[in-house]
């Protein structure tokens, strides 16, 4: 049967689902009018039908959906407006974020789903039942192929960012797993960010999310030793960071930035600047931070301004800083947290408390780099010997 | 493509209000009247009674059970509902934002069952 149906499609995945559908109409259709004389050739009939009219939709769908994926030979416009409205389709915010990054993984860059089940650590079949889902909703919930209209721009931008950003994180410290950073993960996130940025560039959080992503790619380079350890913002070794990224990254900066990615960018671009950590301007950091929070309230954020903060007012104002935010549920599974106080504990001389805090932020670390440089600093300030990394 | 808009409201005395009744009226009259000026075609609408007036049959076994209330108690329930057939999710979703409605509104396309008849 099913072969019969793949001979009219041609396509084994439509053939499965029309087989498939034709016995579950067979359920309430023999129910209601008894089993036909010869059920098998029922169901092929079915199942041909089903495909026949699947791929009639189909073909209309793909009517309206030219493959972006294809690099146009135009030369007038190296980016055809149709990758602009596939992105803007594939991130619409009446999909889960999660999915939206998936789909644009997979349409956009065309990455197959086992190498975007990769970067989300899920299986290969849950990462494309994932795709497939939202793939369904864009066609039964009539998600439109189109860029939105000026006017409708700013209501719809921020799902595109933070489906590019979450995309970026995923590379740049994945939740789970050995290695510290993915580099091809971050790398195909700025290429996102670069053509997003190419589209629109008058969108200042279109600009600022690239610069964003760009200064922090930059300090990839440091972000970890040769072991493969994380080193700290404060520790890492300047000189290997990426200047050319830093300068790409630098030029995008707008001064007196208004959305969340341009003032992030702003912070990532204060601390490139600075030649050494210790020459830092904290204060404009806890400014911009400030800044964000009034604009993107957020814990993590939060968590984020009193670490600046500590290196303005000292370690004892910042370790009470930190206290009022403990209280914050939303905070409860960071390991950042803990982590914060160990460092503000460490610098205060409470080795004892700073162990054990380092000890808790390793136990809810995900990433295995992460977790075993807070637990060799948990060995280190516990009693005092110097840790041995692997 | 015809969307189904439900509105979900807090349980409201409406008759206990008239002049809110009233306003509340002009504003689906302002609402349906946009329908038509932006060229979407409002295919039907409705506003329903309380929860407090339901109904609900439950299967148990064979059989269907009778009882009082509604068949989920929210916080917000089904108010009432359009139908519109728009060009797409989009143009829904801009008629769900106009339409007067009291806290939620879930768009749901409306399954088209010709390809399956």
């Amino acid at each position: 049967m099913l072969a019969t149906v793949v001979r009219l499609t041609r396509d084994l995945d439509a053939a499965q689902d029309a087989v498939q559908e034709a016995f579950a109409a067979a359920v309430p259709a023999w129910r209601a009018n008894g089993v036909p004389a010869n059920p098998g050739a029922w169901l092929t009939t079915t199942a041909r039908r089903k495909a026949v009219s699947a791929r009639r939709h189909v073909s209309a769908v793909e009517s309206r959906l030219p493959l972006l994926v294809v690099d146009e030979p135009g030369d007038a416009d190296p980016f055809p407006d149709d990758r602009l409205r596939l992105l803007f389709t594939c991130c619409h915010p009446a999909l889960d974020l999660a999915a939206r990054v998936a789909l644009t993984l997979n349409v956009v860059c065309g990455l197959p789903t086992a190498d975007i089940g990769r970067i989300f650590l899920v299986p290969e079949s849950t990462m494309a039942a994932r795709v497939t889902r939202a793939k369904r909703k864009i066609r039964a919930a009539g998600i439109p192929y189109r860029v939105p209209a000026p006017d409708e721009i700013a209501d719809r931008l921020p799902s595109v960012l933070a489906t590019v950003y979450l995309f970026f994180v995923q590379g740049h410290t994945p939740p789970r797993g050995e290695e510290l950073t993915a580099a091809d993960v971050t790398a195909r996130a700025l290429d996102l960010a670069r053509v997003l940025a190419a589209l629109l560039p008058g969108e200042p959080e279109v600009v600022g999310l690239l610069a964003l992503l760009l200064l922090t790619e930059a300090r990839r380079p440091a972000r970890a030793d040769a072991a493969g350890a994380p080193v700290l913002l404060a520790d890492q070794d300047r000189a290997r960071w990426d200047r050319r990224l830093i300068a790409e990254g630098l030029a995008l900066v707008r001064p007196e930035p208004r959305g969340p990615y341009a003032i992030q960018a702003a912070i990532a671009a204060v601390h490139a600047l600075a030649p050494r950590a210790a020459d830092t301007d904290w204060a404009a950091i806890v400014r911009l931070y400030d800044d964000l929070l009034a604009v993107h309230p957020s814990p993590v954020a939060a968590l984020a301004r009193t670490m600046a903060y500590a290196e303005v007012a000292g370690p004892s104002a910042g370790l009470a800083a930190v206290d009022l935010l403990a209280a914050d549920s939303r905070l409860a599974g960071y390991h950042v947290l803990p982590a914060a106080r160990a460092d503000l504990l460490r610098r205060l001389g409470r080795s004892v408390e700073s162990a054990q805090e380092y000890a808790r932020a390793a136990e809810l670390a995900g990433n295995a780099a992460e977790r075993a440089y807070l637990l060799a600093r948990a060995a280190e300030h516990g009693n005092g010997s110097p840790p041995r990394l692997p | 493509m015809k969307y189904m808009l439900m509105l979900f409201e807090p349980e409201t005395d409406w008759e206990a209000h008239p002049d809110e009744l009233q306003a509340n009226l002009a504003e689906h009259d302002a609402f349906s009247t946009w329908l038509k000026e932006r060229g979407i075609t409002e295919v039907g609408g409705e506003a329903l009674r309380g929860p407090s007036t339901a109904t609900t049959l439950r299967k148990v076994g064979d059989e269907m059970v009778v009882t009082d209330g509604p068949f989920a108690e929210l916080k917000e329930h089904l108010g009432g509902y359009y139908i519109i057939d728009a060009k797409d999710l989009d143009e829904a979703i801009e008629a769900a934002r106009r339409c007067p409605t009291g806290t939620v509104t879930e768009i749901r396309p409306i399954w088209d069952m010709t390809d399956y008849t």
